[in-house]
């Protein structure tokens, strides 16, 4: 077939109204068909391709779907924070009964939170908190989380020794509490040296490039690295491993992510701590049907944290 | 030829700057310069530079592609979609990666060439669509699971770090290709006048279709080598990593009006991009401030660079 331009655009027209009238059903079927005395909750998820935060956003509507006479919608931001005000703005719009919300951010998301508030919507935030506060909150205490993981490195190498962390994206409140959960261990163990620091945003890939870079720097200096998730202790991990140091060096990560379980099965990694994504999922689905029904609801429930090592794996693998 | 010796003087005003740069880091780390530093920082360019080199022809056609850190992520992910242990030979993978951006890579030069739509339109178009594949194929989550053999691929041949000998590989490649060609230089005749070209009777669609097919076909390549580095095909990968190839191409030398420019360029704007990102992790420097000193040192590159061709 010879490719005109006319028919190039003609094609590429009839590609795009077919994905328009795709989204179109598949869209507005949520949308519109809401019935009589239907509660309709808007739930906006921080960034679905994180595995953390797809892990929570499934059990949010996993347990939404058990509930009869509820519609939950769900849109992810895709850590963007503008993208995330819009879709606030649609949430809004659509007169939803509740929201739930996961921020992207601890300050740039409080403009979102305030135009919910202002729009007098019950507002669940979830796993992260923004500097104006929700109706209720649903989350788990990160300080702690830090806490544990360094702890567990600090028992790992009795007490001295050099240690490298991985930020996660500055200026989240994951990244500022639990930077801020281990600094309490430091002060602890006068023996722990903090190394160096830098962030790899959450992301792997720059883990591992900074933790090839590090083991030039610091090689025999550090003994331990700690990652404010386990995706950046599998970026370490990974090049550590290449390196041939994996059997000097402790690595402990956040979240247990199902790669992280893994790894830590076949020794890999030393632990990680779990995050329950299920308990979370559960309690500000919760949260935002007792709102929705102008019911009372605590404004903050908690969710601990533990550490995951080889000797209580099994309790975590499903 | 006057080009050539601008394109001379081009190149050392580079390499001035790298060994600058180089040096610098020499003097104030005691690491930087050994063999396993230096293995890293090859290691750490591979990825760019592999799609520097497939950028580098688009733009010589006076083209743009900024779908290059979408399409990656696209080609990672098709290619770890098919990777699991036990479920096909290692080249099924690998062909399904290279195919997904090729193909991206052919779509973007047909509506380009057939389609007459802008370039920078056309590739921003892909950008938003291979992200959105990226994430519908992955679910939105990261497929893990990969084959040991295909992660091999991040890891040693000989001693040599596998991405850099592909990287290696496509840049000797492109290098003579783009010189002993017929279609490599009509490439350069394209880029630099394009109605001259059609008047001498250079097949300018089919050339400007091959370079976006090509650059696509490295893209998908780039997208395989990372899944293999970081052992999952992640649906978020590569973002803004067509911002640092194309940074390196124009430091290298190459006009963004097209039909100027070298793989050698290309091949000393990676270098030095890498040896930047690496001296600032290994002298502790916060990451607030790397991102300053690296656009400074980008554009100051540039600026000394331009200076010294014009004298």
């Amino acid at each position: 077939m010879r490719l005109t331009p006319r028919t190039a655009v003609a094609a590429f027209l009839a590609v795009g109204a077919l994905a328009l009238s795709a989204a179109f059903l598949t869209g507005c079927k949520k949308a519109e068909t809401r019935k009589e005395g239907e509660i309709l909750v808007g739930f906006s998820s921080r960034d679905l391709s994180a595995e953390y935060t797809a892990k929570l956003s499934e059990a949010i509507v996993d347990y939404a779907r058990t509930k009869p006479g509820v519609k939950l919608v769900m849109v992810d931001a895709q850590s963007d924070v503008q993208k995330q005000f819009s879709q606030v703005e649609n949430f809004i719009a659509q007169k939803v009964d509740a929201i739930i919300l996961n921020p992207c951010e601890l300050e740039a998301s409080t403009p979102a939170v305030d135009r919910i508030k202002a729009a007098g919507i019950p507002l669940v935030l979830v796993n992260q908190v923004t500097k104006s506060a929700g109706d209720a909150y649903i989350g788990s205490n990160d300080f702690e989380a830090g806490r544990i993981a360094m702890e567990a490195i600090a028992k790992k190498l009795d007490g001295r020794g050099g240690v490298l962390m991985l930020h996660g994206i500055m200026g989240t409140s994951a990244q500022l509490q639990r930077e801020a959960g281990a600094k309490e261990i430091f002060a602890k163990y006068p023996g722990l040296r903090l190394v160096d620091h830098q962030t790899a945003s959450w992301d792997r890939a720059k883990a591992l490039a900074i933790t090839e870079n590090w083991i030039q720097a610091h090689q025999g200096k550090f003994s331990a690295v700690f990652a404010h998730n386990d995706e950046m202790a599998m970026g370490a991990l990974l090049a550590l491993e290449r390196a041939g140091l994996k059997k000097d060096v402790t690595v402990i990560g956040i979240d247990a992510i199902a790669q992280a379980l893994t790894a830590v099965k076949e020794g890999r990694l030393d632990a990680t701590v779990f995050q329950d994504a299920v308990g979370q999922g559960k309690g500000s689905v919760d949260a935002a049907l007792l709102l929705a029904k102008k019911q009372p609801c605590p404004k903050e429930t908690m969710i601990p944290f533990q550490l995951i090592t080889r000797d209580n794996l099994s309790q975590f693998l499903k | 030829m006057p080009t050539l010796d601008r394109n001379l003087l081009h190149r050392f005003g580079l390499l001035f700057v790298i060994l600058l740069v180089g040096l610098g880091l020499t003097f104030t780390t005691d690491t930087f310069l050994s063999v396993a530093n230096l293995t890293n920082v090859a290691r750490q360019v591979s990825i760019n530079g592999i799609l520097a080199v497939g950028v580098t022809f688009v733009l010589l056609t006076a083209g743009v592609d900024l779908s290059l850190g979408s399409v990656v992520a696209l080609s990672g992910v098709a290619c770890a979609t098919f990777a699991h242990p036990g479920d096909h030979p290692v080249v099924v993978p690998i062909a399904v990666g290279l195919l997904t951006g090729a193909a991206c890579g052919l779509v973007n030069g047909i509506l380009v060439t057939r389609g007459g739509v802008a370039p920078f339109i056309v590739t921003l178009g892909m950008m938003t669509v291979a992200r959105g594949l990226a994430l519908i194929v992955s679910g939105g989550r990261p497929v893990a699971n990969m084959s040991d053999e295909l992660t091999a691929l991040a890891g040693d041949f000989y001693g040599l770090p596998i991405p850099v000998l592909c990287f290696t590989g496509v840049a000797l490649l492109a290098w003579f290709f783009l010189r002993h060609f017929r279609l490599g230089r009509h490439i350069y005749a394209v880029g630099g006048n394009e109605h001259a070209a059609r008047a001498s009777g250079v097949p300018v669609e089919r050339v400007k279709l091959f370079a976006y097919g090509l650059c696509g076909l490295l893209t998908g390549l780039a997208g395989v080598v990372l899944a293999a580095r970081i052992t999952t095909g992640q649906p978020n990968a590569g973002q803004a990593y067509e911002l640092d190839a194309i940074a390196a191409v124009v430091i290298g030398g190459t006009s963004l009006a097209g039909g100027v420019g070298t793989v050698t360029g290309t091949l000393l704007g990676v270098l030095l991009i890498g040896v930047i990102n690496n001296g600032l992790d290994l002298q502790g420097v916060s990451s607030y401030y790397q991102a300053v000193i690296k656009g400074v040192i980008i554009v100051g590159a540039v600026w000394l660079d331009r200076r010294q061709a014009r004298s």
